[in-house]
Formats: structure tokens, sequence, C-alpha cells
């Protein structure tokens, strides 16, 4: 009889020293890795001092056109954004950043199998599609509506001034390997032969010069 | 420590006082906001991404962007917040015991409504904490107000409710229809002196363009008097009135017609709509921002 008096008035205490304990542990998330590595004393820069100011980028974005609206987003050192609207509907981002900040981001185009208006392109999960100018500036098209698919993208990507964007004097971050082939549904993109900017006032990064020999395609 | 802002969006709640009175403004502007909660699950609504690797790396960007103080999102969100907890009278523990105790008109007695001058700084300043806050976060220059006027413009989601939470609950609510003209001649006869000594503006004075008080007074009068005609078109173009207000607010909150100036106090203590919605604005482009990077 006293052990169950005891208990029961035991039993509160345990019941609120069990959820004291829990409450002060936060559940554990699949983000508390990089919120470790990035914080702190010493914890590193998310955007790199050498990027370029985002407002360099806002002279390479297509203009408004037809039944689409390019509106201004968003502009951070190192990145430019701008809403892509039909009527009333967001149906695309479009956006340039440098990928100094985040070389990950260029090493995906190395091994890009595909090219757009003769850059190394790439599709990143389900809503993107991005290309890499001068082995450093990333321009990408991001589907917001189920009628805005991989072709519109890749239509739009081509809409961006990629050659004055080109131009810029950034040393490359990775250098992507000569594309083999093109595939569809950009086959009917301009291929690597038009890559090299005409002006010849700026020096071009190596990487974008044509390899002189012939490079192997495919057999048929 | 810095915040952590995939738990501060995880808390985001997803109903109480601000979820429903934010909601009460969806006859205004229907079907603007959608109370999106949860930092995955912000992601998966705002890409339309379902790869979860490609998830992870979203998430994983945009952590790293809001702790990178220089990025500005962490003084934003810190914006957001304070003058929210600043605008209130009395603590929200104090107001949480009443709260399921008390009928609305019980709980009356305990506060007192503020000064019209108060609830007319009140709204300015959080109109120049939106415009601030929101430069920071898209990163348009904190003193260009003519780029903020552009945004304004397409305001939509959760940065459209929060206006329209402004000037239905800060403007229309406490000072009436004619809100907009009646601070604008208010602020502008104010000194220096009449803000310093008020709460909100106290509460966030340090990010106000300006490098003392009449300047930032000034910055103020200036912010207002370019957002006032957006303002003016948005009620006469959203049919926003009092009595419509006050229809949708009786729904939950009991006994509130008749009881105006109280009713502004009341939602000033409880209701932290700017906390609220720009949490969701900054989670918002920050997955914008780091989708497009990585």
């Amino acid at each position: 009889m006293t052990l169950t008096r005891w208990l029961k008035r035991l039993a509160p205490l345990v019941l609120c020293f069990a959820l004291l304990v829990t409450s002060c542990s936060s559940t554990p998330s699949r983000y508390d890795q990089v919120q470790k590595d990035t914080t702190g004393f010493r914890s590193p820069a998310a955007v790199d001092k050498k990027a370029e100011k985002g407002g360099t980028f806002n002279q390479f974005f297509p203009a408004s056109q037809g039944d689409y609206q390019v509106i201004p987003y968003q502009e951070k050192k190192g990145f430019a954004e701008y809403k892509l609207k039909r009527g009333d509907t967001t149906v695309a981002m479009l956006t340039i950043n440098d990928t100094i900040s985040l070389p990950v981001a260029a090493e995906k185009y190395v091994d890009a199998t595909e090219l757009v208006s003769g850059y190394p392109s790439v599709g990143q999960g389900t809503t993107a599609t991005g290309l890499l100018v001068n082995g450093r500036y990333q321009v990408k098209v991001l589907s917001r509506d189920s009628s805005f698919g991989k072709a519109e993208r890749v239509d739009w990507l081509q809409k961006f001034d990629l050659q004055g964007l080109s131009q810029l004097q950034g040393k490359a971050v990775v250098r992507p390997k000569q594309p083999a082939a093109t595939a569809s549904p950009q086959s009917d993109a301009p291929v690597a032969t038009d890559t090299v900017p005409a002006k010849p006032r700026f020096k071009l990064p190596k990487v974008q010069v044509p390899a002189p020999e012939p490079t192997l395609q495919p057999a048929g | 420590m810095s915040k952590k802002i995939y738990e501060v969006v995880d808390k985001l709640p997803k109903g109480g006082l601000t979820v429903r009175a934010l909601k009460s403004l969806d006859t205004f502007v229907p079907g603007q906001w959608d109370n999106l909660v949860g930092f995955d699950n912000t992601i998966k609504v705002v890409t339309g991404e379902t790869d979860e690797a490609m998830i992870q790396a979203i998430g994983e960007r945009a952590v790293a962007l809001f702790n990178d103080k220089k990025q500005g999102y962490q003084t934003a969100l810190w914006l957001y917040e304070t003058v929210d907890s600043a605008s209130g009278l009395l603590g929200t523990a104090a107001l949480a015991n009443r709260i399921g105790q008390d009928t609305f008109l019980g709980f009356l007695k305990n506060i007192s409504p503020k000064p019209e001058q108060a609830q007319t700084i009140d709204l300015a300043v959080k109109l120049v904490t939106e415009v601030v806050a929101f430069c920071k976060i898209s990163g348009i220059p904190g003193d260009s107000l003519g780029d903020f006027l552009t945004a304004l413009g397409d305001y939509s989601s959760e940065s459209l409710i929060r206006m329209a939470a402004l000037v239905s609950f800060d403007g229309i609510i406490p000072l009436g229809a004619e809100f907009s003209t009646k601070a604008l001649n208010a602020i502008k006869g104010m000194s220096p002196s009449d803000i310093e000594s008020n709460q909100t503006f106290k509460g966030i004075k340090n990010e106000i363009p300006g490098n003392d008080s009449k300047s930032k007074l000034s910055f103020m009068t200036e912010s207002f008097e370019s957002t006032k005609g957006w303002m003016d078109k948005f009620v006469a173009d959203k049919g926003i009135t009092q009595s419509g207000l006050l229809d949708n607010l009786g729904g939950f909150i009991e006994g509130s017609r008749g009881k105006l100036d109280y009713l502004g106090a009341f939602l000033d203590m409880s209701v932290k709509y700017y906390e609220h919605t720009g949490t969701q604005t900054l989670a918002r482009r920050l997955i914008e921002r780091a989708v497009a990077e990585i």
C-alpha cells in the first residue's frame, strides 16, 4: 500500500523530469550538420568576396516579350533573379549566379553531354535547367507552372544575352569537357562552334576556346 | 547564438489567433495566402521539387545563406520579429493566461486603448520596417523607395497578406477609413521627440535609414507618403471596410463590435502577423535563391 502511494506521488515528478529532458534537446534535423558548419567563429562566408555584383547580371536577362513579362525579383552579391509571368501566373524564375561562392554548382557541368547555345547544360531535379558560361556563370530557368516544361526552359535559356555574359572577366571555376554530343530536345540549339564571342577586345577564358583537333562524334 | 532558420520555419504556427486573423482577410484578397509552414514543406511548395536529394541540397544552401550575416537575412528576421513584439502593450504570457478564461469583453477591462498618436507611429514604423526588411531580403538598397514601390506592385501571397493586415489591423480598425490621410498629416506634424518615446520606434530605430531621429522621421514620412497611393488604391480595389473587417473578426473575437479602439489594442498584442508572414517571405526568397545557386 505504502509503495503504491509513493509511486503515485512520484509519477508526476518522473513525468515532469522526462518532459524537461526531452524539451531541452531539440529534435535532430537533417540540417544540423550544415548549421554547425556555417555558424560560429571562422565559419566560411556563403558568398565569396570575389563574386560579381548581382547588379552586373541585370543587363543579360531577356526583356519582356509577347505575353511574357520579365519582372525583377532579387539582386544579391553574386546573384540576380527575375520572375517570368504570363498574365497573372508566374511560370518560371530566371536566374544568373556566380559559382565562385559554390564551386560544386559549377562542377555538375564538367561532364555535361548537352549544349544550349553552345554552353554545357544540365537538367537538375524536376524543375530546373541550367547552363554554364565561361566555366563560372550559371544561368538557370526554373519552372513554376506545369505549363512550362523543359522545352520552354531551354527556349528561355537561349533568350539570355549569353554572349554578353561570356565577356565578364572572372576566372573559370571549372573547365567543362568538350561535350561529345547534343541530345534532344536541345539538339536544335546552336552547337559548340558558335560559343566563342567574336569581340576581340576581351581576353577569352581558355575553357571556351574550341579544341583545334576535330572531336569524335558518335556514329550515325 | 544565431537562430536556426529551419527551426524558425518549422515552428510557425498552423493555427491560433495570428493565423485566424490573417485568414479573416481572405474575403478581401481571396486565395492569396496559404499558411505555408515547415522548412522542407516550404521548399517543396516553392520550388515544386520532390527529389529528396535536391530538397536537402536546397535546404543546406538556404541555411548557409541565412547564417552569413552579411546577406541581411538575419537582420530582416529580427526586424519582423521586433516590430511585432515592440508594438504590443502587454507581454504575451499575460495575455495567454487570459485567453480561454474570459470573454473578449472581460478581457478588455484589463487593457487600455493606445492613444491615436501612438497608433499612428506604430503604423508608420511598421510600414518603414517593411521597406527596410523587404529591401534587405531582396537586395534592393534600403533607402531606395522607388525600387520598393515597383516591388510592392508585384507583391503576392504572404507579402500581400502582410500589407493587407497592415492597412486593416493597424490602419482601418484603429484609425478609420481615412487612416492614411489622417496618419500622414499626423506624422508630418510630429517632432523627433514624439517618436523617440514610442516603443515600436525604439525597438527598430537603428535599422531605419538616417543618422538621427530627425532624419529617421523624415525617411518614415517619405516612405508613408510614397506608399499612401498604393494603400488607398489597395483598400478601394479590395473593398476593405471597417464593418467588413469587424464582421470577419467577430467570428472569433467575441463582442468586438463597438469596441474598435480596444480591438485595435487587442490585435496589437495578440496578433503577430509581421513576424509570421515576414518569416514566410524570408523563407520563400531564401529558398528561391538557394535553388538557383546550387
